[in-house]
């Protein structure tokens, strides 16, 4: 089905056209609110959120980008907003990480690294973090990204280096594993 | 070249970081669906659904204030003549809510009005690094005015009910920025600015404006 006809058949209220639309663009919403969340519940939440605005405000999409491009901006504003709601949430998650690691045996190289770069990408600012996450992890365009949070595309090329250099001084014990 | 390296080998090490299971798509279509009916089932409340927190006393109070704010405005605008100074600025924000009916318009217009006044305050005193602390207590007042509208026929003009949710979306996030954490209020403070532009917020409250006074006055007179 064609895009337009899909969207003129979910604003008329067919339910079909909405799960048609929802199959279509669950995955990636899903795969980015979980990047984001690091949470299987509140991924689901912002998941859900994210469909029943689009249903909402469908009447609202003019077309001028893709479907898909409008229903990610939603996305990722649900995540950004949710995310500050529930900062002590993850904070809780960070310390029970530290915990573990505290608590483990013998080091190994490898999950230490691990460890290391997921609590940095953790700690960086969620604007940045969003960005990264977009770009480095899920393989997003810096036009995709530039569309989907609203901003230049300048201004989305700037966020991913400053939050490439945090992580670069964060992983500084590391330099050898990419210097060699 | 180094920079290259590290760009690949972040590439490859951040392929894991919080690595999505598959996705529960009818788990989570079941929740939209039963969510989407929940919501329509109270279609008055709708707008406080999600903030689960309110307790319902809280609902009837501003049930009552809706009644006051409507009371009001037909009070204050049926029996008089044209409004003079500030409400006139403030009436030509009316044009989005055309199709509502008259008393809310004009509670609509003369609201819009105040809110484009107090985020263009915010905006240049954030930009400016000045201190906001003041800023929590009219942002809380203009979101409860913004919500009853949201709940009143003055949003069931699509364009003014668009607006308002933007409206209210900055709004609540500036009434929230001082019981956040000092840390992360510069963060807090970009996102809000950045959703005022992204969504040309001020933008879309003068033009609505500009247009409500070639319509009132004919002249272009703001």
């Amino acid at each position: 089905m064609e895009e337009q006809q899909l969207v003129a058949r979910v604003r008329a209220g067919d339910a079909r056209a909405e799960r048609a639309l929802y199959d279509e663009h669950v995955d990636r919403v899903y795969r980015l609110a979980y990047r984001m969340a690091g949470d299987d519940d509140l991924a689901r939440e912002f998941a859900q959120e994210t469909f029943i605005r689009v249903f909402d405000r469908i009447g609202q999409f003019r077309g001028e980008a893709a479907l898909g491009t409008w229903i990610r901006s939603i996305a990722t504003s649900v995540v950004l907003n949710g995310l500050r709601k529930v900062k002590r949430f993850r904070q809780r998650e960070v310390g029970l990480e530290i915990a573990r690691s505290a608590g483990g045996g013998q080091r190994q190289a490898e999950p230490d690294l691990k460890e290391k770069l997921g609590r940095a990408i953790d700690a960086l600012p969620n604007k940045y973090r969003m960005v990264f996450v977009m770009h480095d992890v899920e393989g997003y365009t810096h036009q995709e990204i530039s569309q989907q949070l609203g901003m230049q595309l300048g201004t989305s090329k700037a966020q991913l280096s400053r939050a490439r250099a945090r992580l670069r001084e964060s992983l500084a014990e590391f330099a050898g594993e990419w210097a060699s | 070249m180094t920079e290259e390296r590290f760009q690949e080998f972040l590439r490859a090490e951040a392929r894991d970081y919080n690595e999505p299971p598959a996705t529960p798509t009818d788990e989570m279509w079941r929740g939209i669906e039963a969510e989407r009916a929940a919501r329509e089932g109270r279609r008055w409340p709708q707008r406080w659904h999600h903030r689960a927190v309110r307790s319902p006393w809280v609902r009837w109070s501003v049930g009552i204030a809706a009644a006051l704010v409507v009371g009001i405005g037909i009070g204050r605008f049926s029996g008089q003549g044209m409004p003079s100074g500030t409400q006139m600025a403030a009436d030509s924000a009316e044009q989005a809510a055309e199709s509502a009916p008259s008393p809310y318009r004009w509670v609509a217009a003369e609201h819009l009005g105040q809110v484009e006044i107090f985020l263009t305050g915010f905006q240049v005193d954030a930009r400016a690094g000045i201190p906001l602390q003041s800023t929590t207590a009219p942002a809380q007042q203009l979101l409860s005015t913004t919500r009853l509208l949201l709940d009143s026929p003055a949003s069931e003009d699509v364009q003014m009910r668009a607006l308002l949710e933007d409206v209210e979306l900055v709004l609540a996030q500036i009434a929230q920025l001082e019981g956040d954490e000092g840390e992360g209020e510069e963060e807090e403070l970009d996102l809000i600015d950045d959703n005022i532009d992204q969504r040309s917020v001020l933008l879309r409250l003068q033009t609505a404006m500009t247009a409500e006074a070639g319509v009132a006055g004919g002249q272009g007179a703001l």
